[in-house]
Order: C-alpha cells, then sequence, then structure tokens
C-alpha cells in the first residue's frame, strides 16, 4: 500500500486559481483506505473548494489511479472531465502520473506520497521497501534495513542505537534489534554474518 | 612522548599509544583549530580530524588534514563518515587525500542529519562502513569499485570505530565484518566500565591494535547525559558517586580519566584523547597516568 498523507487545503487553493472547471479524481485504493481519497475525502474537497468560491465540474472515483485504462474509460465513468480546465488527483505520486500521461488538461495531486508501507488490523507502517529493486529481504527474514534503516545500513546497526532504539528518533525501534530478535527466534543469527554489497541503483 | 616514524610504524610498534581529537572550524579562520592540534602535536601519534561531526557543518576534513600536514604535523587522521558521499565522491576524496599526502583514514557511518544543523539534508548512505571499508581495499589494490585500474593506487592507514558492550553481538558482528578488509587500527568510543571492556575484548580476539576512547568528565550533570543518552558509553555507579563528591569536578574527571588510562594500558594498545571541548587538560591527564614515563 502507499502511503499518503493530504496536502494542507490551503497548499491546494492556488492550483483552484483561474479555473473555470475544475475536477476531481480519487482513488479506491490506497488513498481510500488512507483516508486520502476515497469518496468521503472527495466530497469534503468538493465542498471545501465550493465554500471557497471553486464550484466542481464533477468527480471520479476509479478502482486505482495508477492502474486506469484510457481517458475514454473516464470519460465513460463521467463525462465532465472532457470540459475540465484542472484535475485534482487525490491519489499517490504514481496515480497523479497516470492521470497526466492520459490527457493535456492541467493535472495537480492533492496527497504528498510519503512511502511504501501497509497495515495489519489499524496499525499502520511506513517505509517498508524502498523500492531498490534488488530485493534481498529474505536474508532478513522479511525486514529490510534498506528501507526501515534512516542510514540503510545493511551490515549490521550503526553505533547510534541504544538500547533497541533508533539514533534518529528514539521513539522508533533499531531495524537491526528487530532483525536480531526476528533471526533468534528462528536460529538464523548466522546467515548475518554475511557481508552485504552496495545496492544497484542503475536505472 | 611520540616516536619517530609514521603512525603505521607506531602501531606495528609495542609502544602504549596517544591520539587525539581535534574538530575543523566552523568557518574559514583555521588558527583556533590549529592552535588545539599545536597543544597536543608533540605527544599524539595521531590526530583524528572530525568529519561534520554530529552532523553539523564544519570545514571538510579533508581540507584540514592538509593544513594540519602545512602546519607541522604530519600524522592526520582523516575521519570519512559514509553520510554525505556517494561511492563516487567519497572515493574521489580519498584518491584526493592520498594526493594530498593524509596518511590515515577513520571509517565510519556518520550521524543522521536529523542530528545535525541541517536536519532537512539528503541522507546518502550510498555506502555502510563495512562497504566503504572493501572500497577502500580496492583502491589500496590499484581498483575503484566499479573495478577499472587506477594509475597509481593511496596506501592509507585504515581504522575503525566500534562501542564496547560485549552484549551488542550484531554491532560486534559489524566489527567484525569490518576488521576483514585490512583494517590496522580500532578506536573505540569512551570507556569507563573496564570489566565491560576486557569482556569486549575477550570477545572480539583481534590482533589490530585497538586504541580505547577516554573523554574526561567535567560535571556530575555531563556524566549523567552521557549515561543516558549517548550510545555506547557506560558508566559505573561508583565514577558518578565520585564526580557527585567531589567539590572540584574538572580535577575529579582528570583524576578519573587517569585512572582509567592506568588500568587500560596493560590490556590495549592506546588511548584516544576526545575531551569536549578544546584540549587543555590532555597533557596533564596523560602526566597523571604516568603515560610518558
Amino acid at each position: 500500500m502507499i502511503v499518503t498523507k493530504a496536502k494542507p487545503f490551503d497548499s491546494i487553493l492556488p492550483f483552484a486559481e483561474g479555473r473555470k472547471n475544475i475536477f476531481i479524481l480519487g482513488c479506491n485504493v490506497c488513498a481510500a483506505k488512507m483516508k486520502t481519497g476515497g469518496e468521503p475525502e472527495i466530497l469534503k474537497l468538493v465542498g471545501q473548494l465550493e465554500e471557497a468560491g471553486h464550484p466542481i465540474t464533477g468527480w471520479v472515483l476509479p478502482t486505482a489511479a495508477c492502474s486506469i485504462r484510457s481517458f475514454d474509460h473516464l470519460i465513460s465513468k463521467n463525462e465532465k472531465i472532457k470540459d475540465a480546465d484542472c484535475i485534482l488527483v487525490m491519489a499517490c505520486g504514481s496515480g497523479t502520473s497516470i492521470v497526466s500521461s492520459l490527457t493535456d488538461i492541467f493535472v495537480t495531486g492533492t496527497n504528498e506520497t510519503v512511502s511504501l508501507g501497509g497495515c495489519s488490523g489499524f496499525d499502520l507502517s511506513e517505509r517498508l521497501c524502498v523500492f531498490c529493486g534488488e530485493c534481498n529481504i529474505g536474508d532478513f527474514s522479511g525486514i529490510c534495513p534498506n528501507a526501515r534503516c534512516p542510514k540503510a545500513q545493511m551490515n549490521g546497526p550503526c553505533g547510534g542505537s541504544k538500547n533497541g532504539k533508533c539514533e534518529v528518533s528514539r521513539d522508533s525501534e533499531c531495524v537491526w534489534y528487530l532483525i536480531e530478535k526476528k533471526m533468534d527466534s528462528i536460529h538464523s543469527i548466522p546467515k548475518l554474518h554475511d557481508i552485504q554489497m552496495p545496492k544497484n541503483h542503475k536505472v | 612522548m611520540s616516536l619517530k616514524g609514521t603512525f603505521k610504524d607506531k602501531l606495528n610498534s609495542s609502544r602504549f599509544l596517544v591520539t587525539g581529537e581535534v574538530s575543523p572550524p566552523k568557518g574559514i579562520d583555521f588558527s583556533p583549530a590549529i592552535q588545539n592540534m599545536k597543544s597536543i602535536q608533540g605527544f599524539a601519534d595521531a590526530i583524528n580530524v572530525t568529519d561534520n561531526q554530529c552532523a553539523t557543518l564544519h570545514m571538510s576534513s579533508m581540507a584540514f588534514a592538509r593544513l594540519m600536514i602545512e602546519n607541522g604535523y604530519s600524522d592526520p587522521v582523516m575521519q570519512m563518515t559514509c553520510r554525505d558521499r556517494n561511492r563516487i565522491g567519497l572515493q574521489s576524496d580519498l584518491l584526493g587525500a592520498a594526493a594530498l599526502g593524509i596518511p590515515n583514514i577513520l571509517v565510519m557511518s556518520g550521524d543522521h542529519p536529523k542530528c545535525g544543523d541541517h536536519p532537512t539534508a539528503k541522507p546518502v548512505y550510498d555506502f555502510d562502513s563495512v562497504q566503504l571499508l572493501k572500497t577502500i581495499q580496492n583502491l589500496k589494490n590499484g581498483y575503484d569499485f566499479s573495478g577499472a585500474r587506477l594509475s597509481a593506487s593511496p596506501d592509507f592507514c585504515v581504522g575503525v570505530v566500534s562501542n564496547t558492550d560485549p552484549n551488542e553481538r550484531l554491532q560486534l558482528m559489524k566489527l567484525e565484518k569490518k576488521i576483514s578488509f585490512d583494517v590496522d587500527f580500532i578506536q573505540t568510543q569512551a570507556v569507563f566500565d573496564i570489566e565491560m571492556f576486557k569482556a569486549f575484548l575477550e570477545k572480539i580476539q583481534s590482533d589490530i591494535p585497538i586504541i580505547a576512547g577516554i573523554i574526561p568528565i567535567r560535571s556530575a550533570q555531563m556524566a549523567c547525559y552521557m549515561d543516558a543518552n549517548i550510545p555506547g558509553i557506560t558508566i559505573p555507579n561508583e565514577i558518578h558517586e565520585r564526580i557527585q563528591a567531589s567539590d572540584d569536578p574538572i580535577s575529579e574527571g582528570m583524576k578519573i580519566a587517569a585512572d582509567l588510562i592506568k588500568q587500560l594500558k596493560p590490556i590495549c594498545r592506546g588511548v584516544h584523547m576526545m575531551p569536549v571541548g578544546l584540549h587543555t587538560y590532555t597533557e596533564k591527564i596523560l602526566k597523571k597516568a604516568n603515560v610518558f614515563e
């Protein structure tokens, strides 16, 4: 799940200035789950913009903003999008980019895209993966130090780890402490002695 | 007083060594920092130059290490963190440092930018310290990280840092990884608990010279703060009690440091003096500890 946070309304307003036909597009997968792009959030933004003097032409809630078949498909859901001079996408950066790639209409996003995370129950976990394209999460039994250590330490904890807490935030657990606990429980600590080489950042 | 020869030569001797640490200026007036260097250069076997310590902007460690050489000190240890440069920048600066005559490098991860005065900076950490050490080994063998041949190769004396808690098994594991790459010396976080340090030495079981960190305590508050907040530092109650009971905590802190050095002398290869601020009392502490006898 892509973790997003809604931008403050004041930072969205300048994009609405001077527009005559504003259209809103949500995302019924990650952003809906994050409460940054589902139907209730779309309706709230419609209300806020109208109150600020910017009437909304229409809105649509596709299944996933990052996976849209075509612009015609969006038209089939709400043909008002054809008349828009501004599309506000309530999704992640990827969803906003896909919408932009389908049209010449001005497009912007209403969310900050924070990380690739997930949730179990009501607990949200941020930054579980950083899309390195060279996954070796199995070396750490499913806990990625590249993503979850602020210093991306691949060969063991830095010297700033104290009492199992991270140097950057003493409220957060050091990911190497979590890895140690997990690997210990499956008797796999010796596996951590393997030297991990630098990541390949070639695109 | 310091022996003749390079720091690397001295590491190969049996002599108890003294290293110190200076911070480059925050600005371009380097005279006060050079004065600080001069206050210990007569007896320091090597002097570290910090690399934007505490993630706080200072003059570059490479530039200041070169200024130390030009001002009469031939054995600076250029500290190099992985925080601010990618693999191209790190290797480029290593080649530059070698060409500028800087003989020693100390490798570390580096404090995260969030801890310093530019908290919005992009943290790089393209390499971790283990990976940087492997790359330094490559450079010394005449190749860059990508395997391309160098026109001439550097010949650094290379050090690493470590905490000394014997119960931190993953930190010890990381130290073992580091010293698998032709490392010449280990400098440790400040030691206050000798028994803990002995247990660390037993766990490491290495022939690589270990130089124990010394931070003279200046007040009871400083001792409490370090004990509670600085990773890798554990201060026994006995030391807290001594400093709390003293009317002159600076003198008592010097005595404590000297006592620690006396106990360290038979069990490790040297001490690394890291006062908070200037080296005003470093020589006095070492004299009290009979290091020069």
